[in-house]
């Protein structure tokens, strides 16, 4: 394996494959430039090879630059698989209908019970209603523009947070191993997404990005 | 020598004075420098990457010696950041003078 291929190899670990292809190309443009330069200076094949390498700096440091702003595996593949519930739900006139029906359901039979007897009861279903309920109505949102997505993105994790308090009232914190370790593949999700939108130029997010 | 955190703004100046390549823009650095400030080549596609997606700076396919490259070129927001960066670093740089002439 030349110099080169090793240097890029481990520059471009954990690289999403078409951020791949673009650095292979563009530090490929560079070498044969540097490599030419060094050779017009008097240098022979070999000696041009190992300069025109050296002078890339060392593979590790350009590695954790370049998964600073370029796409990682992990963030592609989360872009490419988890839009599909967003286009199911807005492909389909009768899903739509069906979903948005059962947050309001659970909400009308939370203040149903609310008055009539259970409360706890009512406490669930409040907090499965208003939690259901934020989930379906993102994509079905006029969300296009950053300012707007970061207003919904707000309101939802403060009403997230609300409808655990309500769900588990004074034993949240009791449960709060249970609710974490829980909802750890949430948070996971929605860390990476902050930082595919750190990476994204705005006019490339897809409608996932804004919710 | 290096200066952490200067690097995009070179490159800005450097696209500024005409668009040009990644390979340009090391060697322009490093030559009007006087060798000074140089940057390890390998970092300097990351900071383009990342004023591209701020929008500093776009690219576009060029020939060069019949062989397609990748130029750049400053847009209108990264004319007016440099602009920002300059008058910035003029003002750093005469406190820095002041203290460091003191001595």
């Amino acid at each position: 394996m030349s110099e080169l291929e090793s240097w890029l190899r481990q520059a471009t670990r954990g690289l999403a494959s078409e951020s791949v292809a673009r650095v292979r190309s563009e530090i490929r443009e560079h070498y044969e430039s540097a490599y030419e330069s060094a050779v017009q200076n008097g240098s022979a094949a070999d000696e041009a090879d190992r300069l025109a390498v050296v002078a890339l700096g060392d593979a590790g440091t350009a590695n954790c630059q370049y998964r600073n702003v370029l796409l990682t595996s992990a963030e592609d593949r989360l872009l490419r698989e988890s839009n599909w519930e967003t286009r199911a739900l807005c492909s389909r006139p009768w899903l739509k209908k069906t979903l948005v029906a059962v947050p309001v359901v659970l909400l009308w039979s939370s203040v149903a019970l609310f008055f009539t007897g259970p409360i706890d009861a009512a406490r669930i279903l409040l907090a499965a209603g208003i939690a259901l309920g934020l989930m379906i109505i993102g994509p079905l949102m006029p969300l296009y523009t950053p300012r707007r997505a970061r207003i919904f993105r707000t309101i939802k994790n403060v009403a997230l947070a609300a409808a655990l308090l309500i769900a588990f009232g004074s034993d949240s914190l009791k449960y709060s191993w249970l609710l974490v370790s829980c909802a750890w593949p949430m948070i996971w999700s929605e860390m990476t997404r902050v930082s595919i939108r750190r990476k994204l130029p705005i006019a490339q997010w897809p409608k996932q990005l804004y919710l | 020598m290096n200066f952490k955190g200067t690097l995009p703004t070179l490159i800005l100046e450097a696209l500024e004075r005409e668009p040009s390549h990644g390979y340009r823009i090391a060697q322009g650095i490093k030559e009007r420098s006087k060798g000074v400030l140089d940057y390890k080549e390998g970092t300097l596609y990351p900071a383009l990457h990342k004023l591209e997606t701020d929008g500093l700076v776009e690219s576009y396919e060029g020939i060069e010696k019949g062989r397609p490259r990748r130029y750049y070129r400053i847009t209108k927001p990264g004319r007016a950041i440099l602009a920002e960066d300059r008058a910035e670093w003029r003002r750093v740089s005469r406190a820095v003078t002041v203290i460091l002439g003191e001595a």
